[in-house]
């Protein structure tokens, strides 16, 4: 594995991809069984912090507003209610 | 018929002409009942003409009862009406026939011809020469000729299309911030999908200036750093007219311009705007487009899940494959080993059972049966030749004997031929033979040999016989032949002319 990152400093898109890709890899079927124990390793632990993200994702919502000179800034804003009510 | 009661209510017009020729029947009942009463013919007759005086007008309406061309004939007839009245309306085939569009209920068109009286029912109908769309009808034809336009430039080619990632992490939102489907937008994801990171940006969705506003919108949230997957451009329902800012041709070339790709959700289902067309996926609501951007959490968890199984299944796949390796090689050596050993004792058995080492004797007994089988072929060979010598030999035999048959008549000529040989041979000698004994009697009596026997001798010199005594010298031998022998002597002495006494 060339770019081994820690799995904490991965996005959920990073991680997700490397995962499918050390699984296809594993499927494949030509790797040296020591390379795809590490592999097999290191997928357990790209999927065991999938799912806690999973399970703890908050919506993150921000508001691009244009200051008075005129540059857009980006503020963060409410995420949705978590009210099932619709509200139209 | 009421219509007859009518008779003398509705004043004659000098300048309306009189029917020239009116039906003797109605004509007749007409003039019974008064001079001022008209017939329905004349009075039917006065409206048109009215109607026929009015100039060409052009009437805006919604069309209603439309049926499509009529299948006999083409021509059209349906309605036209507003809020407080309704006509009929006819559209001939050939006016139909040059139309741009197709009629349709509840379309507003602008019809241009006159009024026309049709006697026989009497009634009343709008004859259109030419018509075109009016109100929101022509609004939707200039936009069916933009979205037309847009087309032929290639702005809604499939291949224009930029992908767009199955899971967006990052989606800026165009739209107005204070209706409620920002809202939606977010309560719709934070449900489906929270990871999905939302950057409002907002704009006037409708009235005036509200292109501009969402071209400008669109720009800032393709400047966004750092740039977001995806932007949704989302308005809720309204009028046709309301929806008419996203039939904008320079939004609709701003959305095809944008450098990120653009997602649209605008109006309800079957509401389509041009940006709709333009855009790179085209949701039927904002609550689509919103689902559309990333997976459901649900299907990211079961996509875990089967990741989960994948991983496992191939790894253990991975390593009982090597296992199986391992197996596979075991029992081929063993096996290769077992062959090897199998072929070798198998030779060994083969070079065990061959005649010579089973049976030392079998060499000898071999050649003794090749012998024997030769020696019967020479025996065979000899009886069989003797045979054949034998027949031949049979069959010589009497041809011999057949051949010497006339040998005996033969041998009887010969012997008597002997005995007569015999005879005269004997016969031949008998006188000789006689004569021959006389002489030879005569013969013996003259012989030297007889002389000897008297006591006479011979003397021989080395030459033969000598006459004369000069032959010999002393020491020469003299042989002396005598009537039984011969002496041979050596002369002692020689004395010539003395004769010895007898």
């Amino acid at each position: 594995m060339a770019d081994v990152k820690p799995v904490d400093e991965l996005t959920y898109k990073e991680a997700s991809q490397e995962l499918e890709r050390i699984i296809r890899s594993l499927e494949s079927g030509d790797m040296e069984l020591e390379e795809s124990l590490e592999s097999y390793s290191r997928g357990v632990e790209l999927l065991k912090s999938l799912r806690s993200r999973l399970a703890d994702a908050e919506q993150k919502v921000s508001v691009l507003l244009a200051d008075v000179d005129g540059t857009d800034t980006l503020v963060p804003a409410e995420a949705a209610d978590t009210s099932d009510t619709l509200s139209f | 018929m009421c219509a007859w009661n009518l008779v003398g209510t509705t004043p004659a017009r000098a300048d309306v002409p009189w029917p020239t020729a009116p039906e003797g029947g109605r004509a007749s009942r007409a003039t019974s009942s008064g001079e001022d009463a008209l017939s329905v013919s004349q009075a039917v007759e006065i409206a048109a003409g009215a109607l026929d005086a009015l100039p060409l007008l052009t009437v805006i309406g919604e069309v209603t009862g439309f049926r499509g061309p009529n299948a006999r004939s083409g021509h059209c007839y349906f309605q036209i009406k507003d809020d407080a009245a309704a006509v009929d309306c006819i559209v001939w085939r050939g006016v139909y026939g040059k139309r741009t569009f197709d009629l349709r209920d509840g379309m507003q068109v602008q019809f241009t011809g006159n009024f026309n009286l049709y006697k026989p029912t009497g009634r009343m109908s709008f004859v259109a020469k030419s018509f075109t769309l009016a109100g929101e009808g022509l609004l939707r034809q200039q936009v069916a000729a933009l979205a037309e336009k847009l087309r032929r430039e290639g702005l809604m080619d499939e291949a224009r299309k930029r992908h767009i990632p199955a899971f967006c992490s990052r989606v800026a939102v165009v739209t107005s911030l204070s209706g409620a489907v920002i809202d939606d937008v977010k309560r719709t994801l934070r449900r489906r999908n929270p990871l999905v990171e939302l950057v409002c940006v907002g704009a006037k969705v409708q009235g005036e200036g509200a292109p501009d506003e969402l071209i400008g919108a669109l720009g800032r949230a393709a400047a966004i750093e750092p740039a977001p997957d995806c932007i949704l451009l989302v308005r809720g329902g309204g009028s046709f007219e309301d929806l008419m800012t996203f039939n904008d041709e320079s939004l609709a070339r701003a959305v095809a311009a944008c450098p990120i790709p653009v997602i649209t959700g605008i109006g309800h289902e079957p509401d389509t705007s041009i940006c709709d067309m333009v855009s790179d996926r085209r949701c039927s609501t904002p609550t689509a487009a919103a689902e559309s951007v990333a997976p459901a959490m649900t299907d990211l968890a079961e996509l875990l899940a089967a990741r989960e199984r994948r991983l496992a299944s191939a790894t253990q796949s991975l390593v009982r494959g090597a296992a199986g390796q391992v197996d596979t090689l075991a029992h081929r050596i063993v096996m290769a080993q077992g062959s090897r050993l199998a072929q070798l004792r198998s030779a060994l058995d083969a070079a065990a059972r061959r005649p010579c080492l089973q049976d030392p004797a079998y060499v000898v007994d071999r050649r003794v049966a090749e012998l024997a089988q030769t020696a019967d072929r020479l025996a065979g060979a000899i009886v069989r030749d003797q045979g054949r010598h034998r027949e031949s030999v049979e069959l010589l035999a009497p041809r011999l004997k057949r051949s010497t048959s006339g040998f005996s008549g033969k041998r009887h000529a010969l012997e008597l031929a002997a005995s007569r040989l015999a005879h005269e041979g004997r016969a031949l000698l008998a006188a000789p033979s006689s004569a021959l004994s006389a002489q030879a009697a005569s013969l013996d009596a003259l012989s030297p040999l007889k002389v000897l026997s008297r006591g006479y001798s011979i003397a021989y010199d080395e030459t033969g016989v000598a006459t004369s005594a000069d032959r010999f010298e002393p020491g020469s031998t003299i042989r002396v032949a005598l009537a039984d022998g011969e002496v041979t002597g050596t002369v002692t002495k020689v004395e010539r002319g003395q004769r010895p006494q007898m």
